[in-house]
């Protein structure tokens, strides 16, 4: 199950409602605990963060929200949709600094990764995406690859849940 | 016994260094009388400079210091309008007519706000993001979209108050034509509190790796350069990386003073040294982030 959770409706919901920022740590965390919440009472097994009606997104909350959820290690695959410009650069650089990553869905653009993916990362996830469920051979087939190089990346991807593993075959995630 | 210190006539991040050093040792052996009857223009800086002082002053229960107001009418009434003195009374025993607030001033982008606790800064990012949206557009020509990163910048330095400082602070945000050194319009926003300062929070996680040159301009260099933070969470000190890259993505300015040391990070467009030490001693720390407007704008 897909559940879409809007993070303005949550920043509402904080014990201290300030404003549509998503600005400061207290308020980072008491969001990240808004989603941990609603994950564990769903079950989903993806959760899209959509931040499409909140305002600003500093730095320290970006590192709350986003970072600090996935180092926690949630029980599902996690989405970002509706960032801004100014939210994609500061979830990218709290993602670079922890060394994570996570897929964003941007209006009118296909998934991509945000955070520390590098060039073969970036090409696997953008192969399974638009090709659907392969093996490392078939993705090694269609890159050009040698076998070991795409088997590596494959299991970088399943390793930062930016795509899933069924016995031989690697799935990319069930995007809404 | 009172001490007479005089408010320089041009009152700025430069010469505050002037003022700080009229106070003398802290804290003061004497009441003070902060003397700005002479004062000709003052920059968001200096007005949260003279409000961390007299925080200071009262953190370390020393008299109330006496306060003279600008003795010129139209100096005084920006000084009203700024929100100065709604903030001053109660640490400073005014003499001198307090205007009456005249309406707002256009250029302001964020009145002198008080700093003591995380909803303040949402309050301070609330304002400064509905006031750019008018003031960074439609002065300096920056597109819409990019005002965002103005909040974004201001509540990473004011969250710092919040949760480094042990005291709190106070913000300012003005834009203003700044004719000497550049031509062209700019939006400067201040950060002051009378706190710790860098050296005092990032010293028992850091001086020991730094060793001999710790001091208070190694401790603004740890934390503005090397983005080092008090806590062994490894996300923290990104605040400061923020600021620094939105500055340096505008070609403007930080420099950040704590202690009796400032380290800036200097444009071509500024005369000023990237790191000034043994400058006279002032409590807390004091941050100014200057953005000047595109050059075609």
């Amino acid at each position: 199950m897909i559940q879409t959770i809007r993070l303005e409706e949550l920043l509402r919901d904080t014990p201290t409602p300030l404003s549509r920022h998503l600005v400061t740590r207290p308020t980072g965390r008491a969001v990240r605990g808004g989603i941990e919440r609603t994950v564990a009472e769903t079950g989903c097994a993806m959760a899209v963060l959509d931040f499409t009606e909140v305002g600003l997104l500093d730095m320290s909350c970006a590192d709350e929200v986003v970072a600090k959820l996935l180092l926690a290690g949630i029980a599902c695959h996690v989405v970002l949709a509706g960032l801004r410009e100014d939210q994609l650069e500061a979830v990218d650089h709290v993602l670079r600094h922890h060394g994570l990553a996570a897929v964003a869905l941007v209006a009118e653009s296909a998934p991509y990764v945000l955070g520390l993916a590098d060039e073969d990362m970036r090409r696997a996830f953008g192969c399974v995406c638009s090709a659907g469920p392969m093996t490392s051979e078939a993705l090694a087939d269609q890159l050009g690859w040698r076998s070991e190089r795409a088997a590596e990346t494959l299991a970088v991807l399943v390793a930062q849940r930016l795509a899933s593993a069924e016995g031989d075959e690697f799935h990319p995630l069930p995007l809404p | 016994m009172t001490r007479v210190v005089e408010v320089p006539s041009s009152f700025d991040d430069r010469s505050f260094d002037q003022f700080a050093g009229a106070i003398g040792a802290w804290p003061p052996d004497a009441r003070l009388l902060i003397d700005a009857r002479g004062v000709q223009w003052v920059s968001p800086y200096g007005l949260v400079g003279l409000l961390s002082a007299a925080q200071a002053l009262k953190d370390q229960a020393c008299p109330l210091p006496l306060f003279t107001m600008p003795q010129n009418d139209d100096v005084n009434r920006y000084w009203a309008r700024s929100g100065f003195y709604e903030h001053a009374e109660g640490l400073f025993e005014l003499h001198g007519k307090v205007p009456k607030h005249a309406g707002g001033n256009t250029e302001t982008l964020l009145a002198v706000s008080p700093i003591r606790a995380i909803d303040d800064v949402h309050k301070a990012v609330t304002d400064i993001s509905t006031n750019a949206a008018r003031i960074v557009v439609e002065q300096l020509g920056i597109k819409a979209q990019e005002t965002m990163r103005f909040g974004m910048a201001l509540s990473e330095a004011c969250q710092n108050i919040v949760e480094h400082s042990g005291s709190i602070g106070w913000v300012a945000a003005q834009s203003y034509t700044w004719r000497r050194k550049l031509g062209r319009k700019v939006v400067v926003m201040a950060v002051s509190d009378s706190g710790i300062g860098f050296r005092r929070s990032l010293e028992a996680l850091h001086a020991r790796r730094i060793g001999d040159r710790w001091g208070d301009g190694a401790a603004i260099e740890a934390g503005l350069i090397q983005n080092v933070s008090r806590f062994r969470d490894p996300g923290r000190g990104q605040g400061l990386a923020l600021i620094k890259r939105f500055v340096l993505q505008w070609d403007g300015k930080i420099a950040i003073r704590s202690g009796t040391a400032r380290l800036s990070i200097v444009p071509k467009w500024d005369d000023d040294v990237p790191l000034a030490e043994h400058i006279p001693y002032f409590p807390g720390s004091q941050v100014q982030i200057t953005i000047p407007a595109p050059e075609a704008a």
